[in-house]
């Protein structure tokens, strides 16, 4: 386990604030930047890296869940539904992070950043589900205001096995590799179950805190979890996502999406090159 | 029905705030002791901070287990009682893995 001494606290506060500031402009959570950084940069063991983000995403979750309670774009119910799949995923996936080989998380991390890097690619011009302002959004559906727009969204959700599947193994994902796991989840309820983009971003981001609840709490039990290493993580992702908030545009632009892509390519590659030895 | 979800869904916005604040608090002052000698009281407040940070999504479900059984919605309360369990589970898993 890395020795926290205040040099290695002030580069991971530091690396927190890019990586909240990134993850805020992207729409994605800091974690697939933080674990590589701790790992393969600072050397840090998978599960040491994994935990530290775990607990960034956890408080990125809460603050912004909170941020956005009463808007009515969180969709609660969905959200309920969905956790029972994502906590169950994030338990297997923390349970197995203590016996899978660091080599072999290294390539499933490899693996996942490569398929998103493809999702950030195919998704660069991604549209809204077209929707019938009066359709009745049923027991599992939302209704907001659309401040774009001006109007009234109402949507119904489909395909719930398929959604289920889905938060199971980002759940999992999240867990094992210490990510958010939306990435996961925002494409899938947005393309196949009829999610709204905006909705299915906020119901995922509410959800995840619970999902990295039940990894990370594995994690701080084995000792993984360094309590002053996690602190100055959590306050550089903190301050990071607010300024990318305050200070970004709202739609990242395509170039940044783009370049996102091929450093995510080339992370996933390190991973492989790591994780093959 | 849609009361009780724009009521809980405030309540929970309260609960997340709350507790993210306390944590982000404990963990600041925490991580300014230690690095200015550490101690005790330094460590004692990294640690609290990341339980009251672990305990956050926690205390929400816990709220909306309150919530559903308040409005006798079984459906969604078999839902969040399950959610809590699981997360049980994974406070067990946490401690036997302290005793290894």
């Amino acid at each position: 386990m890395p020795v926290v001494t205040p040099t290695l606290a002030s580069i991971i506060f530091v690396a927190g604030i890019v990586a909240g500031s990134l993850g805020a402009l992207l729409g994605l959570g800091g974690g697939i930047f933080l674990v590589p950084f701790l790992n393969l940069g600072l050397h840090f063991p998978f599960t040491a890296a994994a935990a530290i983000s775990l607990a960034t995403v956890i408080a990125t979750s809460s603050s912004v869940s909170a941020g956005r309670a009463g808007k009515q774009l969180i969709n609660l119910r969905l959200g309920m539904l969905l956790e029972v799949a994502t906590a169950a995923g994030s338990l297997l996936g923390g349970v197995t992070a203590q016996v899978l080989a660091q080599s072999t998380m290294q390539r499933l991390f490899g693996m996942v950043a490569a398929v998103i890097a493809v999702i950030m690619l195919t998704r660069l011009q991604r549209r809204n589900v077209i929707l019938d302002p009066n359709a009745d959004p049923g027991v599992l559906g939302g209704r907001y205001h659309e401040d774009e727009s001006g109007g009234v969204v109402t949507y119904q959700v489909k395909r719930v096995p398929v959604a289920l599947v889905a938060s199971f193994l980002a759940g999992n994902v999240s867990s094992l590799l210490g990510i958010g796991g939306g990435i996961v989840k925002v494409p899938v309820l947005n393309a196949w179950c009829g999610v709204p983009l905006r909705a299915a971003a906020a119901t995922s981001a509410f959800m995840i805190g619970v999902t990295a609840t039940a990894g990370a709490v594995i994690y701080f039990g084995h000792g993984q979890l360094i309590p002053a290493l996690a602190a100055a993580a959590v306050l550089g992702v903190q301050l990071g996502s607010w300024g990318g908030m305050h200070f970004g545009q709202k739609a990242p632009a395509k170039w940044l999406k783009l370049m996102m892509a091929v450093i995510l390519l080339i992370v996933s590659a390190l991973m492989f090159l790591r994780g093959g030895r | 029905m849609k009361d009780l979800s724009a009521q809980l869904e405030r309540t929970i916005g309260i609960v997340l705030r709350v507790g993210v604040t306390a944590s982000t608090i404990c963990l600041a002052l925490g991580l300014l002791l230690s690095l200015v000698g550490g101690g005790a009281i330094s460590s004692a407040l990294l640690n609290i901070g990341v339980i009251v940070l672990l305990a956050t999504p926690v205390a929400r479900v816990v709220v909306s287990v309150a919530e559903y059984a308040i409005a006798r919605d079984w459906v969604f309360l078999t839902l969040t009682v399950t959610v809590l369990l699981e997360l049980l589970a994974s406070v067990v898993a946490a401690i036997a893995g302290r005793k290894v």
